[in-house]
């Protein structure tokens, strides 16, 4: 039982760290970025990268933010700005981009499987049962993602400037701030973090070129259904992912792979605006 | 006024659409005949299954090249068709009666499903990137179903080494062909046909469709149906010749593939896409071999150039590089168009125009949150009567007007539409009641020309051609009223972007008048028009209250258009109606003078209504 609410928070926090740069991305520039995928796999061969230059798991984290940092940069500069009125096309090419990540990832690295040791093995003992100490770990990260992003969105005139773009972006232009540079600034920091989400969930799961596919579909439904608030999304990671997890359990674990897509699917039909002002 | 009989060009229309797409038809058929003889076995081989990834490759154009749904769903459909034809051969053994027994099971499944994802993705208000999300759904849910079918849907790898229909290869490699080419002929057609042309006209303005009385979800998802049938069909086709059916075929993956070769051939042209499927397709089975992940990085990489800088993919690009080639010659020039009065049609309340009020409010309220925009509004408009709406902005004019004309936006409160309640009804069943709405802001569809759009205005009324274009088009005589007056009827074949912007107003109300209305709601109609076409509009809407006892509804600013053109005001504020009356009364009131301070009132009164 204890493992169960456990699987429930850690699922949940893992959804949450996965989701959060597509969610920052939707929101203030209100497209989908479905090359969140090919950034997590970026992440994930950070690791392996770190992995092979001989130094320890933590130094993935900065390398893994600074690699998706930069390509971020040339994403948004050469494919997201044009696309920027043209929404469903932005979609498909930054699908196309998670392609070409894909092949140069399986050119650069094989198309094999990649393991990365993880950094905490082990489990934790706690009221008689165990668990996986890296699980736990995630939900505190999770955690200082969470208020790190709150902070820079709350706390300091950039996220101020990015509040204003996400409410009313012509408002906002016309007070003079630059969205331009709001929406790039966004966009790095996005790609940043799925490529730390990347990172952080290579030690659960192997690396290889296609591991951002699996996730990017479950988070790009979560945002959907989040808006775009983070407060949101952490509801929505823990009811949609609690019920993935019970049905995974109670059900069989096929049918919860699909749990997410299908209730996101379901409940959009429903309340299109998802969770926002619930 | 022009005549517009002699404006048009005199010659005989040639009306015969399907001669030119069959003469392509049947020698495509013979180029398939000769082919399947002469073709190296390979090539063949390879051709069979792109014959059939092309013709999967149109369904998808249709939708979103088309029509603007951006589907990733339709390799589903074909995963259908195909696993019908699997199971059915590997559990049951093949026999011709199995046979057509497999494909019909898997046409009806396809339907099925469709009718379902059809309902899930479309309706009044949703928005086409969660149609994307349903149709994105769908495969990855029908692959885990396969996998999770374990011994009986051959799981992970498939299904293979079932018996099935026996032919040579070179029939199968002409039945493919035929399949694709039947399905292209029959896509031309209708796609050029006047009633192909809404799918253009969806895709560009979807919400202007709906105010047109088109029941533009319905028609989606009818469209929907078609191309899941011919998807089905395909795969069904598919696993009969390949004799081997994976998950792979009904997979997301799959489906995005087939958005590539739409994009890349060029997204809303017929022969783009198929010659994008069968390129691509047949180019992976020589190359893929020898550039094992160059080639798939060339196509995406290839993709995404098209997407960000070419966006209509490289159809136009070769089309227009042949057309320079090629000596010049003159074209078959467009089939003129030309518009002839629609006979009047009888209606119950023209004698007892006095009978029942055209529109009656009761009550309405909106509000947003804890914003009250409207606030228990009630009044009675008359056919014949011009009834302007003023207020300052934010008063609720144009939220009033929503309310009218969509039963899903009001709070609460009643609207009548000459006696019938609009309850929650979507604006294409509030047209069916007899109410237009013109926008604030013109909206036309700018790919479409001038007879396109009235066309699609006339849908609802006279449902057009699927196969064929007319050259005539009948419109009511308020209409030609407007298109006469404007010199619209000189230019049917003008294409709407390259009209100005007082013609796109008189287009997008000849286009609401061609809904035979008996309330008509215009919104801020001379927004941005010069002196002379205000005063041309003004008299257009005198005429349409007092000869076509229609009921105008105006929302304005301009006060002294207002009195010269209105028979009674209502005036707006902050939600409630604080004055309702005959021109002279509201225009000299001095609440209405408070309001436009500064405005002059000593223009003649004399020239109002004449209702």
């Amino acid at each position: 039982m204890l493992n169960l609410g456990l699987d429930i928070v850690t699922t949940a926090a893992i959804l949450f760290i996965v989701s959060t740069g597509l969610l920052l991305v939707f929101g203030v520039m209100k497209i989908i970025n479905f090359s969140h995928g090919a950034f997590l796999t970026t992440g994930g061969y950070a690791s392996v990268i770190v992995a092979q230059a001989g130094l320890g798991w933590w130094w993935s984290i900065p390398c893994s933010l600074a690699i998706g940092f930069v390509l971020g940069m040339a994403v948004e500069r050469f494919i997201v700005r044009p696309l920027y009125a043209r929404p469903l096309d932005a979609i498909l090419a930054t699908w196309g981009l998670g392609i070409i990540v894909g092949q140069l990832i399986t050119l650069a690295f094989g198309r094999g499987v990649q393991m990365v040791a993880s950094p905490l093995s082990g489990a934790v003992h706690w009221l008689g049962a165990q668990y996986s100490a890296y699980r736990l770990v995630l939900v505190g990260v999770a955690l200082i993602i969470a208020l790190a992003l709150g902070w820079l969105l709350n706390g300091t005139r950039l996220g101020l400037q990015t509040r204003a773009v996400i409410m009313n972006e012509a408002l906002a232009r016309g007070l003079g701030i630059s969205s331009a540079r709001v929406r790039f600034i966004t966009f790095c920091t996005g790609a940043a973090l799925a490529s730390l989400a990347g990172c952080l969930i290579t030690p659960l799961a192997s690396v290889d070129p296609n591991m951002g596919v699996a996730w990017v579909v479950g988070a790009f439904m979560l945002v959907l259904v989040a808006g775009a608030s983070l407060v949101n999304l952490a509801v929505a990671s823990t009811v949609l992912g609690g019920a993935q997890v019970l049905v995974s359990t109670f059900v069989n674990p096929v049918l919860g792979g699909l749990t997410i897509a299908v209730l996101a699917a379901l409940l959009l039909r429903i309340r299109p605006e998802g969770f926002a002002r619930g | 006024m022009a005549d517009p009989v002699s404006t048009m060009p005199l010659r005989v229309p040639v009306a015969r659409p399907w001669r030119m797409p069959l003469v392509v038809g049947v020698a495509a058929l013979a180029v398939l005949a000769v082919g399947s003889v002469i073709l190296p076995t390979f090539l063949v081989n390879n051709l069979i299954r792109s014959f059939l990834y092309a013709a999967l490759a149109l369904t998808v154009d249709l939708l979103w090249g088309y029509t603007g749904i951006l589907t990733f769903g339709q390799s589903a459909f074909f995963g259908i068709g195909a696993y019908a034809a699997g199971l059915v051969f590997v559990h049951a053994g093949y026999s011709p009666l199995l046979a057509a027994g497999a494909l019909a099971a898997g046409l009806a499944a396809a339907w099925l499903v469709s009718r379902a994802i059809g309902w899930l993705a479309f309706y009044h208000g949703a928005s086409p990137l969660y149609a994307s999300v349903v149709t994105l759904v769908l495969p990855i849910v029908l692959v885990q179903a396969i996998y999770s079918g374990g011994e009986f849907t051959g799981s992970s790898s498939g299904l293979s080494g079932f018996d099935s229909i026996d032919l040579p290869l070179e029939a199968w490699f002409f039945i493919a062909g035929a399949f694709l080419t039947v399905l292209a002929v029959i896509a031309w057609l209708f796609v050029r046909s006047d009633a192909g042309r809404l799918l253009v006209a969806i895709r560009e303005n979807e919400s202007r469709c709906e105010y047109l009385g088109i029941d533009v979800s319905r028609y989606k998802a009818r469209l929907m149906d078609t191309c899941a049938l011919v998807a089905a069909f395909a795969g069904f086709l598919f696993a009969c010749v390949q004799m081997v059916v994976a998950p792979e075929y009904a997979g997301f993956v799959f489906g995005t593939e087939l958005v590539i070769w739409v994009a890349l051939g060029g997204r809303g042209s017929l022969l783009g896409p198929i010659v994008g499927a069968l390129l691509i397709d047949t180019g992976s089975a020589y190359l893929s071999g020898d550039l094992p992940y160059i080639w798939t990085l060339l196509i995406g990489i290839a993709f995404v150039v098209v997407i960000v800088a070419m966006p209509r993919g490289l159809a136009p690009l070769v089309a227009d590089g042949v057309r320079g080639m090629l000596p010049r010659r003159k074209g078959p020039a467009p089939v003129a168009v030309t518009f002839v009065a629609a006979p009047a049609r009888e209606r119950d309340d023209a004698t007892g125009g006095t009978a029942r009020p055209a529109l009656s409010l009761r009550g309405i309220h909106k509000h947003f949150g804890s914003l009250k925009v409207l606030d228990g509004i009630s009044f009675d408009a008359h056919a014949g009567e011009l009834l302007s709406l003023i207020g300052p902005n934010g008063a609720g004019k144009s939220t009033l007007m929503r309310c009218i004309a969509d039963g899903a936006q009001r709070s609460g409160g009643t609207v009548e539409i000459g006696g019938a309640e609009i309850r929650r009804l979507a604006p294409y069943d509030c047209v069916a009641l007899g109410v237009g709405r013109k926008f604030q802001t013109a909206t036309v569809f700018d790919s479409l020309s001038v007879a396109e759009a009235l066309r699609i205005a006339r849908y609802r009324v006279a449902r057009p051609s699927r196969w064929q274009r007319s050259t005539t088009l009948e419109l009511p005589q308020p209409a030609l009223d407007v298109l006469r007056l404007t010199g619209l009827d000189r230019i049917p074949e003008q294409q709407c972007r390259y009209l100005s912007h007082g013609q796109k107003q008189a287009l997008e109300l000849a286009m609401v008048l061609a809904l035979e209305p008996r309330t008509v709601l215009l919104d801020e109609p001379t927004a941005g028009l010069t002196k002379q076409e205000r005063t041309q509009i003004g008299s257009i809407f005198v005429s349409l209250a007092t000869r076509y006892r229609m009921c105008l509804l105006l929302v304005e600013h301009d006060l002294d258009f207002v009195r010269q053109i209105s028979s009674r005001i209502v005036v707006l504020h902050q939600g409630r109606i604080v004055m309702d009356g005959g021109v002279d009364e509201v225009v000299n009131s001095d609440l209405v003078r408070a309001v436009y301070a500064g405005e002059s009132h000593t223009g003649t009164a004399g020239t109002e209504g004449g209702a």
